[in-house]
């Protein structure tokens, strides 16, 4: 393991306290519970959005924080949903009269652990609602999910309700606002290399020089196969085919929805790196989808290339689409404040 | 109940961390069988770190305890398992509420409060073969036998009796959640550890409670 770091069980809180001096007066870092914070947060006539999740994927989601985002994120570990009492403690710092908005990538340790929380804020009277993203494609359920993983896309369900939220829409619109976010957005990674978590020092998987895993999840779970490396042109065709004509499963039964996207249709359109991979390389990436979605009809609306959401060093990228509408395009393009300036 | 309900409270949850931290090794090993085998060592970690705050806890309410209780071993606790105990106790708190003082009547209430969430936590119920099967049939046996008049001694000796028997009960039975349900078949014939940690503890209660209730 080769990294910059000083004690492996020292890496999420110094990486936490750099952005808290390196964004003085607006962001402020609470150690008990791994809480990065808007400093002028709560605000008690806005709906507070917290995130959980692992640390290792930033920019997701201490740096998110920020006017027209996150008002806080208090991630575990490094790949490790929040332990109960942080996203306790957390929501209770941030509580407003307007209420509090979790918003949790469906994976079960984040589930449990939100769940959780939500039953003893109820009982303390803090008012809490949940959006779940579940956006990728990849694999119908994974080693450590029931239903579908949220990835990447979360980025554009934050920014959606960061942004209505600022507006002062109420919690429940946000709720629904979140949902219709979820269900427009479908991505898919893949994986060139491992990476390797400090707490571990060890590969969390590794690949040959000529292969490559399609479909894998942000935190190196397998996806859908074992492949043979092939042009950047191959397999980002292969990833926006399963994109396009993904029909996710209706909660319930064995029915799955239409696929989503149509000719017509306008898109946000995000190449997001891994952690691992140069950016020369995901505009190559970002040129080839491009033309391919014309071609098809589909109009790229906006495009967002760069690392949203990223498993430490881990080279590979994902490609996530979000069908936007009026409304969407407003909220997107709204004013935001926040540390890791990509938009 | 001779003694404050809040100590009587303290001493069964520290009755259940020490068979936790006792039997880290042994449950673990039962948990490997079919499972990871991180059960035993995991639930200890949650204890331990328990043991290391026992003295600091918010002592305002029996409820109040178990909540803290609950956020302590979940932080430690790990996957699903923490959340599955850490969720029986947040439960059980809840349904305590602010009372200082807590009838017979109120801890089944808080048992069966604790069975419902876990079942909900897990998404589990009897027959799945995990510690709801040696929980509730004890459970029930508790009812039964406070119902018809016994003693709180035997009421405990007989759930005890009851989670122990279940053990065997499920033994021959196909997992149907938790790690153990992916190894499918190979999990027939094992003794699930979730259900074995139940029924040690409750012999453990039912043995110690002289003590536990007026030391």
């Amino acid at each position: 393991m080769k990294k910059l770091m000083n004690d492996p069980k020292q890496f999420v809180p110094e990486m936490m306290k750099g952005i808290e001096l390196a964004n003085p007066g607006t962001i402020k870092y609470v150690p008990e519970y791994n809480l990065v914070m808007r400093a002028d947060a709560p605000n008690p006539n806005k709906v507070s959005i917290v995130q959980g999740s692992g640390s290792g994927h930033e920019p997701a989601h201490i740096m998110v924080v920020g006017k027209g985002m996150l008002d806080g994120a208090c991630p575990g570990d490094v790949f490790s949903a929040p332990p109960m009492d942080y996203v306790v403690e957390s929501s209770k710092i941030l509580n407003s009269p307007k209420g509090i908005l979790h918003i949790v990538n469906n994976y079960s340790g984040d589930r449990m652990s939100f769940e959780m929380a939500t039953e003893m804020l109820d009982m303390e009277g803090v008012t809490v609602k949940t959006i779940f993203v579940d956006d990728d494609v990849a694999v119908q359920n994974s080693t450590w999910t029931v239903g579908r993983r949220g990835v990447a896309g979360n980025f554009f369900v934050i920014k959606a309700v960061g942004a209505a939220a600022e507006a002062g829409a109420s919690l429940d619109e946000l709720v629904e606002l979140g949902k219709k976010v979820n269900s427009r957005l479908r991505s898919m990674g893949m994986a060139l290399t491992g990476c390797t978590p400090p707490a571990k020092g060890k590969p969390i998987f590794t690949l040959e020089e000529d292969e490559i895993e399609m479909g894998v999840g942000i935190h190196g779970e397998p996806g859908r196969a074992r492949k043979k490396l092939a042009s950047a042109n191959e397999i980002a065709d292969e990833m926006l085919e399963a994109i396009l004509t993904d029909r996710k499963p209706i909660p319930g039964g064995d029915d799955r929805e239409e696929p989503i996207f149509h000719e017509g249709d306008e898109v946000a359109l995000m190449i997001n790196g891994l952690g691992g991979t140069p950016i020369s390389e995901l505009y190559i990436v970002y040129g080839h989808v491009h033309e391919e979605l014309e071609k098809r009809g589909i109009k790229i609306w906006r495009s967002y290339v760069g690392e949203y959401c990223t498993s430490l060093e881990m080279a590979g990228m994902s490609i996530t689409l979000c069908k936007v509408d009026d409304q969407l395009k407003e909220l997107f393009t709204a004013p935001a404040e926040i540390p890791i300036r990509v938009f | 109940m001779s003694d404050s309900t809040l100590a009587v409270t303290e001493r069964v949850v520290r009755t259940i961390a020490d068979v936790a931290l006792e039997n880290e090794f042994y449950f673990a090993e039962l948990d490997g069988v079919v499972g990871d085998g991180d059960f035993g060592l995991s639930l200890a970690n949650g204890f331990r770190k328990l043991m290391d705050e026992w003295d600091t806890l918010d002592r305002s309410s029996p409820g109040t305890f178990l909540k803290k209780v609950s956020m302590i071993i979940t932080s430690r606790v790990g996957g699903v398992s923490g959340a599955i105990w850490g969720t029986g106790f947040m439960r059980a708190g809840f349904a305590a509420g602010d009372k200082a003082e807590l009838t017979a009547d109120d801890v089944i209430a808080m048992l069966r409060a604790a069975e419902e969430g876990m079942k909900k936590r897990g998404q589990s119920d009897v027959g799945d073969k995990t510690l709801l099967d040696g929980f509730i049939p004890a459970v029930d046996e508790l009812e039964r036998v406070l119902k018809s008049g016994g003693s709180t001694q035997e009421a405990l000796d007989a759930a005890a009796v009851k989670a122990r028997e279940q053990t065997e009960v499920i033994k021959p039975w196909i997992a149907k959640r938790g790690r153990a349900a992916y190894t499918g078949e190979r999990s027939m014939d094992t003794y699930d550890a979730g259900s074995i940690a139940v029924a040690v503890m409750a012999e453990t209660i039912a043995a110690s409670w002289p003590e536990i209730s007026n030391p």
